[in-house]
C-alpha cells in the first residue's frame, strides 16, 4: 500500500467495562476534594498517598509478571485504567514514570536482582522514579551529554549535571544516562550507559527549578563523584543510547500525550450551558475538539496494539505525540474563546483554576519528552527525506 | 480474531493491491483531463468491473464479494490516492445500499444522492440534491426516500430525474438532480440500515477515506520533491522549514487514515452516523491542512495547470465540502455534547 504508516485498529472489549467503572468509583471517592488547580497538574502531579492507594488496587505495573508483584493483566486493561485517571486529572506523578517507563525498562533489560528489588516497590506505589536525560548543554541534542561514569573498584563514579528532571526532588531512584566510553565527537551515540541511581546517595544535590507557574516541578541535579555499585548498571554497558531511545515508542504514544488538558472540558461545557451560550460557534468548536480527541485515542490504541505484538512503531508514536501535544495545547485557547474568562484566577472556581494553571503550563507539553522540532525531524527522516 | 475475519482482511488487502497496480498504471494526467472534459473512462471502468472490484461491498447473494466496510477501506483509499477518474466509490456505496435491502443491482456505474427525498403514497419520489457527481455517466441513481418517518432505498433510472450541470472544484461531471414524482425501478424499506440522514454518513465516510488516499499520494510526492528539488545548493528537504511542513502533512495524513477507517468500522457496527461525524470532522481538517502544505512545498510550479498537484488538491477541496463539511459535522457533534452535562463527555468517548 502507498501509506507509510500502519494504524491497525484495536478495540476495547466490553468485558473491560466493569474495570472502568471500578476505577471511576475509586476516583470519585478519592478525588472528591481535588481542586481545579491540583487536577491541572494531571500525570505530573505528585501525591504519594494517592499512588499507594492506586498500588493497593493493583493498578500499577498491571501488565508485569506476578513474580515481581505485577498483575499479568493486558495492555488494554492498563489503558482503561490510565485513561480514566487522566480524564479526571489524577495526580499520577509519584508512580507514573516507574509504571510507564522505568519498570518496563527493567523488565526488558534489568538483572533478575534489579527486578526483584525494584519492581514490587514500584507496584506498591513506594518507589518513585525519575528520568535523567537532559543536561544544561544537551537538550534536544541529547547525544551531546557530557556527564560521565568512571569505572572504579566495585562500581562506578558519576559526575556531571542533569536538568529538567520532573519530580527529582521527590524521587527515590533515577534511571540516568551517562557517558562511559571515550568522548569521540563523531561517535557521540556510542559509549553511553544507563544506571539505576539511589537519589539518597552522597554527592547528589537536587535543586528544584521554580518554573513560570510559581511552582517547582523539574530540577537540576548535580552529581559530585557519586558512587553507584556495579550491579546498578542497566542493560549493557555502552548500549545506553539504543536502550533509552527504544523506550520512546511507549513514552510518546500514550494518552498522557493528548489528555493533559481534558479535565477542563467538562466544566467548560457546563459553563457554556449555564451561560446560555450554545450556538454554532460553541457547537462547532466543541465538536471539532471531540473529533480530534476520538481520533487521537484511536491512534494511541493502535500503537498500543502494535507494541503489544512486539513491533516498534516509532514513527506512529512520534505522530501521536506531535498531534496530541498540539491538541492539548489548544484547549486553553478554546476555553477563552467559548467561556469569556476573566483576567483573574478565581480560587475555588474549578474552571478558572484549571484555566489558570493550564494556560501557564501548556508551553511545556511540546517540550517535554521530545520537542515538537525533534519529533518532526524524526517523522520527516522516517518518511525518507534525506 | 476468527479465521474468517483474517481471510476477509486478506481479501480486502489483495483487492486493494490489485486496484493500486491497475490505477498506478492507467491513471495518467491525460486521462484525468479527458474525464474532466466530459469523456467517461470506459476502459478503466471495464477493467475494474472485470476484476470484480465494483461489487466488493455487495452481498454474495448479489454476486458481490460481501466485504465489510473495514475490509473495503484499503481499496477505497487506493482509489482516492490515484484520484481514480471513475465513480468507483459511489458505485460501491450504491451496491452496498441496494444489496443490504435485497434489491437487484443493475449493470454499470451507479450514482448516489446524499439528501433524503420524499416518497408519496403512489410510490413516487420527489426531492432535490444540489450535487450528484458522475450522474451524467450513470444510468442509475440510488436515493433514500422517506415516507411517514420510514426510510426506503430507491433505485432510480436517470431518465426519471432532471439534471442541471453544476461546477465543482474537482471538475468531475456533476449535476443538480431534481426528482418530481419519479417512478423508481425498485424500492425497499431500510429502517434498520439507513438512519435519518439517509446515505449522507456513508458518503461522508467514503469522502474521508478518499481524502486519506489523496493525502497518502501527496505526501509521497512531497517527499520525492523534497529530495530532488535543489535550491541554495542542496535539496529543499534539507531545510527544517520543509521538513516540518512535511511532518505536519504526515500527521494530517495519519489522522485522516485513522478517521476513515474508524468511520468504516462504525458502519459495520451499525453506528455509521456517529462514525461519519467524527471522521469527517477530522478528515476535512486534514484535507485543508494537507493541501495547504503541499502547495507551499511545490511552490509556483505546483500552482500551474501543467503540474499534477491540482488534480489532487482540487479533490481535497471537493471532498472536504461534500457530504457535510468538517464544520457541519462538528456542529452536529457539538450540539449533541452541549445537550448534556459536562460529565457526559468522557462517558460518550469511553463508551
Amino acid at each position: 500500500m502507498t501509506s507509510p504508516f500502519t494504524f491497525k485498529p484495536l478495540e476495547i472489549p466490553e468485558e473491560l467495562t466493569p474495570l472502568r467503572l471500578r476505577v471511576r468509583d475509586f476516583l470519585k471517592d478519592i478525588g472528591k476534594d481535588w481542586s481545579g488547580w491540583k487536577v491541572g497538574h494531571s500525570w505530573t502531579g505528585f501525591d504519594k498517598e494517592f499512588s499507594r492507594a492506586v498500588g493497593a488496587e493493583g493498578w500499577i505495573g498491571m501488565t508485569w509478571p506476578k513474580q515481581y508483584g505485577g498483575g499479568e493483566r493486558s495492555h488494554l486493561e492498563r489503558f482503561v485504567v490510565v485513561e480514566e485517571m487522566l480524564a479526571v486529572g489524577a495526580p499520577l506523578g509519584a508512580h507514573w514514570f516507574g509504571d510507564r517507563q522505568s519498570g518496563p525498562l527493567l523488565l526488558r533489560l534489568g538483572t533478575e536482582q534489579q527486578r526483584q528489588r525494584f519492581l514490587p516497590e514500584i507496584v506498591r506505589g513506594n518507589a518513585t522514579f525519575c528520568i535523567g536525560l537532559s543536561e544544561p548543554n544537551a537538550g534536544s541534542d541529547l547525544a551531546a551529554i557530557k556527564s560521565r561514569a568512571k569505572k572504579v573498584h566495585g562500581g562506578w563514579r558519576l559526575s556531571g549535571t542533569k536538568i529538567w528532571t520532573t519530580n527529582a526532588q521527590h524521587s527515590d531512584l533515577m534511571i540516568g544516562l551517562f557517558r562511559t566510553g571515550t568522548g569521540d565527537e563523531k561517535l557521540k551515540h556510542q559509549g553511553l550507559s544507563q544506571f539505576l541511581i539511589d537519589m539518597k546517595s552522597s554527592g547528589i544535590d537536587v535543586r528544584p527549578i521554580r518554573d513560570l507557574t510559581g511552582e517547582a516541578h523539574f530540577n537540576e541535579i548535580f552529581f559530585d563523584d557519586v558512587f553507584v555499585p556495579a550491579d546498578m548498571l542497566v542493560g549493557v554497558e555502552g548500549d545506553g543510547w539504543s536502550q533509552a531511545t527504544s523506550e520512546l515508542a511507549f513514552e510518546r504514544s500514550q494518552p498522557d500525550r493528548f489528555m493533559s488538558c481534558f479535565p477542563v472540558l467538562p466544566p467548560l461545557i457546563d459553563d457554556i450551558r449555564q451561560q446560555g451560550n450554545i450556538d454554532r460557534l460553541s457547537a462547532r468548536k466543541i465538536g471539532a475538539t471531540l473529533a480530534d480527541l476520538v481520533i487521537l485515542r484511536e491512534m494511541s490504541l493502535s500503537v498500543l496494539g502494535q507494541l503489544a505484538e512486539g513491533h516498534a512503531p516509532a514513527q506512529e508514536a512520534a505522530l501521536v505525540k506531535d498531534l496530541g501535544n498540539s491538541h492539548e495545547q489548544q484547549i486553553p485557547n478554546l476555553v477563552r474563546e467559548l467561556a469569556d474568562c476573566q483576567a483573574t484566577i478565581e480560587r475555588g472556581n474549578r474552571l478558572s483554576e484549571l484555566q489558570g494553571f493550564l494556560t501557564q503550563n501548556v508551553p511545556s507539553y511540546s517540550l517535554r519528552g521530545g520537542t515538537r522540532e525533534i519529533l518532526r525531524g524524526i517523522i520527516a527522516k522516517g518518511l525518507g527525506l534525506r | 480474531m476468527s479465521n474468517t475475519m483474517n481471510d476477509e482482511t486478506s481479501i480486502g488487502t489483495l483487492m486493494a493491491e490489485q486496484v493500486e497496480r491497475l490505477l498506478s498504471r492507467e491513471v495518467t494526467r491525460e486521462r484525468l483531463i479527458a474525464v474532466e472534459q466530459g469523456t467517461f473512462d470506459t476502459p478503466l471502468w471495464q477493467a475494474l468491473e472485470e476484476m470484480g472490484i465494483t461489487l466488493a461491498l455487495a452481498p454474495e447473494s448479489a454476486a458481490g464479494a460481501g466485504l465489510s466496510w473495514q475490509d473495503a477501506e484499503p481499496t477505497l483509499r487506493a482509489a482516492g490516492s490515484w484520484a481514480a477518474p471513475v465513480p468507483l466509490g459511489e458505485s460501491l456505496l450504491a451496491t452496498w445500499a441496494l444489496g443490504s435491502v435485497g434489491l437487484e443491482i443493475p449493470e454499470g456505474p451507479i450514482a448516489v444522492a446524499e439528501g433524503v427525498f420524499r416518497l408519496d403514497h403512489n410510490q413516487h419520489i420527489s426531492g432535490t440534491d444540489a450535487l450528484v457527481p458522475w450522474i451524467q455517466h450513470c444510468q442509475h441513481l440510488v436515493v433514500v426516500a422517506e415516507q411517514s418517518g420510514q426510510r426506503f432505498v430507491c433505485l432510480l433510472n436517470r431518465d426519471e430525474v432532471s439534471l442541471e450541470t453544476v461546477e465543482t472544484f474537482a471538475r468531475i461531471p456533476s449535476s443538480r438532480v431534481v426528482a418530481s414524482g419519479a417512478t423508481p425501478v425498485a424500492i425497499a424499506a431500510a429502517d434498520n440500515i439507513i438512519g435519518e440522514l439517509g446515505l449522507l454518513p456513508a458518503l461522508a465516510t467514503l469522502r474521508t477515506v478518499q481524502i486519506a488516499g489523496v493525502l497518502d499520494r501527496l505526501l509521497a510526492l512531497c517527499v520525492e520533491y523534497g529530495n530532488t528539488r535543489e535550491q541554495f545548493g542542496r535539496p529543499i528537504g534539507k531545510f527544517q522549514a520543509i521538513q516540518h511542513l512535511i511532518a505536519d502533512m504526515a500527521a494530517q495524513t495519519a489522522a485522516a487514515q485513522v478517521a476513515g477507517l474508524y468511520a468504516c468500522r462504525q458502519i459495520d457496527k451499525g453506528n455509521g452516523e456517529y462514525g461519519a461525524a467524527i471522521a469527517k470532522a477530522r478528515g476535512g481538517l486534514a484535507a485543508t491542512r494537507g493541501a495547504e502544505a503541499a502547495h507551499q512545498i511545490f511552490g509556483a510550479m505546483g500552482f500551474t495547470d501543467e503540474h499534477i498537484l491540482h488534480y489532487y488538491s482540487r479533490r481535497l477541496w471537493q471532498w472536504r465540502d461534500e457530504a457535510g463539511s468538517e464544520h457541519w459535522w462538528a456542529e452536529r457533534l457539538g450540539r449533541r455534547v452541549l445537550a448534556q452535562s459536562g460529565d457526559e463527555l468522557w462517558r460518550g468517548i469511553s463508551g
